[in-house]
């Protein structure tokens, strides 16, 4: 079952929230759509299931035009971040109400409710009542729910929100599980870039209301295409340059062009260096990669297994650069906060620069 | 816990205020109803409850109070419904609105029924006539107790989660049965709420039905219209036993309304 958005618009009376998105989510793909808050993405969600009606373009589910379908004819399974379960209702009730709607007998109903409580690991607890779970819990009948009827695809709006971190991390695995086990085609929202690091086979980055780019997490990470998206994800150290001939070059610094970069010849970009890409050396002569000039170590900050260190560029307007080192490499390279370093890239990226 | 601190003089004054008001005006004219009704003994009470006229009061007054509590029920969930969920040019006039019957003398609205509906008026019926008739009374009780199930629905109908009926569409809930399964247990207390005070007022009415319903003994004549025109006749007997009966009504009315009181308070808290 795949999910296939184009050119989707959607406005909120004449405020676009959804600009021209299309992106095409495969058959048992687990997509994630990352995004800050009010940047589009719940609702481009809904827009999928039905609950919000588009202003333009056509949403298809398994090559089916859904566009102009009801949320109950689209036949999606949707989880909120509220977990939204009916509060009257047990657990067992809430579980089989998709399938008691679609007249399904009852021992056939009994049947799978134990098989999802089973699949949830939640025996025995079919007769309590929401307020009676926990958060983690309740989340996981509200997946139960959804599954019960056998969704085509599965959509969840930031299920992992409202949970503390250990049952985030624990939950969001056991998701992952299921929707592999399953084979399952799902889209999950949500802001937070761990979440969608750990579980993602794509990433969509959306930022106001436009997706900006898709791709595997790493390749998100390595080699974004979109300064947002390089900032959005981790921390970026960027720094202004030109690409001519084979080398990028700013100020008196000048630095091979990276591999398939032909793009921009000519061009001003931006060099993207992620913290653990920058090397801090006491001598010219023991710094790996391509030098950048020499800095003063400006803070040093224990980070648990490694140190985040601040340094600033003695050229390019004293430019910042956030350097995360192992504390091996901080006690072999002398550095202490006031020393001077020299700073050099082990890696590096190109990124357009938008103004010309 | 909140500390208990010794009373002042002033808290004994107000405490005691208090409780010499409720006593004047509710618990005294109740012992007086029963002392009344009790004080030439048990006959003249079976005699007022086996008099044809008197059970066909407390008939009209139940039955049409019923038909009261029915009208304003569909129409009380319709209107919280349209208040909360849909936005129109004069909702906000036609919120204020629902509250007429509450601010308006039941004697006027009666009068104005008879204006409307009676011989000649806008809207008289061509096929039976509606004052001084049963659907006059109807109509009476409908109007003074409309506003009860509006108001305490739309309230909870407003703080309920849009969430619930969202996530009841996308498992393939028609509207209907999303109403039904979904957002009507939620207002359950509250519409039971809303209806019991319905009752209440529509039983108790007495200035508009007497207007339009005329006072017709063993026709159109009501529980309460009953007592007024016993006092008249100085039957006194008759008017405490019927006057007891509709406190009894009323107090098991008030325990009824305490018990969904504190169902509300459980299920949101």
């Amino acid at each position: 079952m795949s999910i296939e958005v184009l050119h989707v618009n959607k406005s909120f009376d004449t405020t676009p929230i959804v600009r021209d998105v299309s992106v095409k989510i495969e058959t048992g793909e687990l997509f994630v759509l990352l995004g800050a808050s009010g940047s589009g993405k719940s609702t481009l969600l809904r827009l999928i299931a039905g609950l919000i009606e588009l202003d333009s373009g056509t949403i298809l589910l398994n090559d089916r035009d859904v566009t102009h379908l009801s949320p109950q004819q689209r036949g999606t399974g949707f989880v909120f971040q509220n977990y939204s379960l009916f509060r009257h209702m047990t657990v067992a009730q809430n579980i089989e109400f998709g399938l008691s709607i679609r007249k399904v007998k009852r021992l056939e109903r009994e049947q799978r409710v134990n098989e999802l409580l089973e699949l949830i690991e939640l025996q025995g607890y079919g007769n309590r009542y929401p307020a009676q779970l926990s958060g983690g819990q309740q989340q996981r009948v509200a997946l139960a729910r959804a599954l019960a009827y056998q969704p085509n695809v599965l959509l969840l709006d930031e299920p992992f929100g409202a949970l503390d971190v250990k049952i985030r991390v624990q939950l969001r695995q056991n998701l992952r599980a299921i929707q592999q086990r399953l084979g399952l085609t799902a889209i999950l929202v949500t802001h937070d870039q761990e979440e969608a690091f750990d579980i993602a086979d794509r990433i969509g980055i959306i930022d106001q209301g436009e997706l900006l780019e898709v791709g595997a997490p790493d390749q998100l990470y390595r080699n974004p295409t979109h300064r947002f998206t390089a900032t959005f994800l981790g921390t970026a150290n960027l720094l202004d340059a030109r690409r001519n001939g084979t080398n990028v070059y700013w100020g008196d610094v000048k630095i091979p062009a990276p591999a398939n970069t032909e793009q921009f010849s000519g061009k001003p970009v931006e060099v993207l260096a992620r913290p653990e890409e920058v090397a801090l050396s006491c001598t010219r002569e023991r710094a790996p990669g391509s030098i950048i000039g020499q800095g003063i170590v400006d803070s040093i900050a224990f980070a648990g297994p490694v140190l985040r260190v601040t340094v600033c560029l003695l050229s390019h307007d004293r430019k910042n650069l956030q350097v995360l080192l192992a504390p091996s490499d901080v006690r072999d390279q002398n550095i202490e906060v006031g020393q001077e370093v020299w700073v050099s890239l082990k890696e590096y990226h190109l990124l357009a620069t938008n103004a010309e | 816990m909140r500390e208990i601190k010794p009373r002042s003089p002033l808290a004994f004054l107000l405490i005691g205020i208090a409780v010499l008001y409720a006593v004047i005006l509710f618990i005294a004219p109740l012992v007086a109803i029963i002392y009344g009704a009790f004080k030439d003994g048990i006959d003249p009470i079976i005699e007022t409850l086996t008099d044809p006229s008197v059970l066909h009061a407390f008939e009209v007054s139940l039955v049409l109070a019923l038909g009261a509590v029915l009208i304003n029920t569909i129409f009380g969930l319709v209107t919280a419904w349209v208040l909360v969920r849909q936005k129109f040019r004069g909702r906000g006039i036609f919120n204020t609105l629902i509250d007429i019957p509450f601010v308006f003398s039941p004697v006027i609205a009666g009068y104005a029924m008879i204006v409307l509906f009676g011989r000649g008026g806008w809207l008289a019926p061509p096929i039976f006539p509606i004052v001084f008739a049963l659907p006059g009374i109807l109509l009476a009780k409908t109007f003074v107790s409309l506003p009860f199930v509006a108001r305490e629905v739309q309230p909870v109908l407003d703080s309920i989660s849009p969430e619930p009926e969202d996530a009841a569409y996308t498992i393939g809930a028609s509207r209907w049965a999303t109403f039904r399964r979904v957002i009507l247990p939620e207002l359950w207390t509250a519409l039971l709420y809303g209806i019991v005070l319905t009752f209440a007022r529509a039983v108790g009415e007495f200035g508009a039905v007497s207007v339009v319903g005329g006072n017709i003994e063993g026709y159109t004549e009501t529980a309460t219209s009953f007592v007024f025109r016993a006092l008249n006749d100085r039957n006194s007997t008759g008017a405490y036993v019927v006057s007891l009966i509709l406190c009894l009504v009323s107090v098991l009315i008030l325990f009824l309304m305490n018990l969904l009181r504190r169902r509300m308070v459980v299920s949101r808290g």
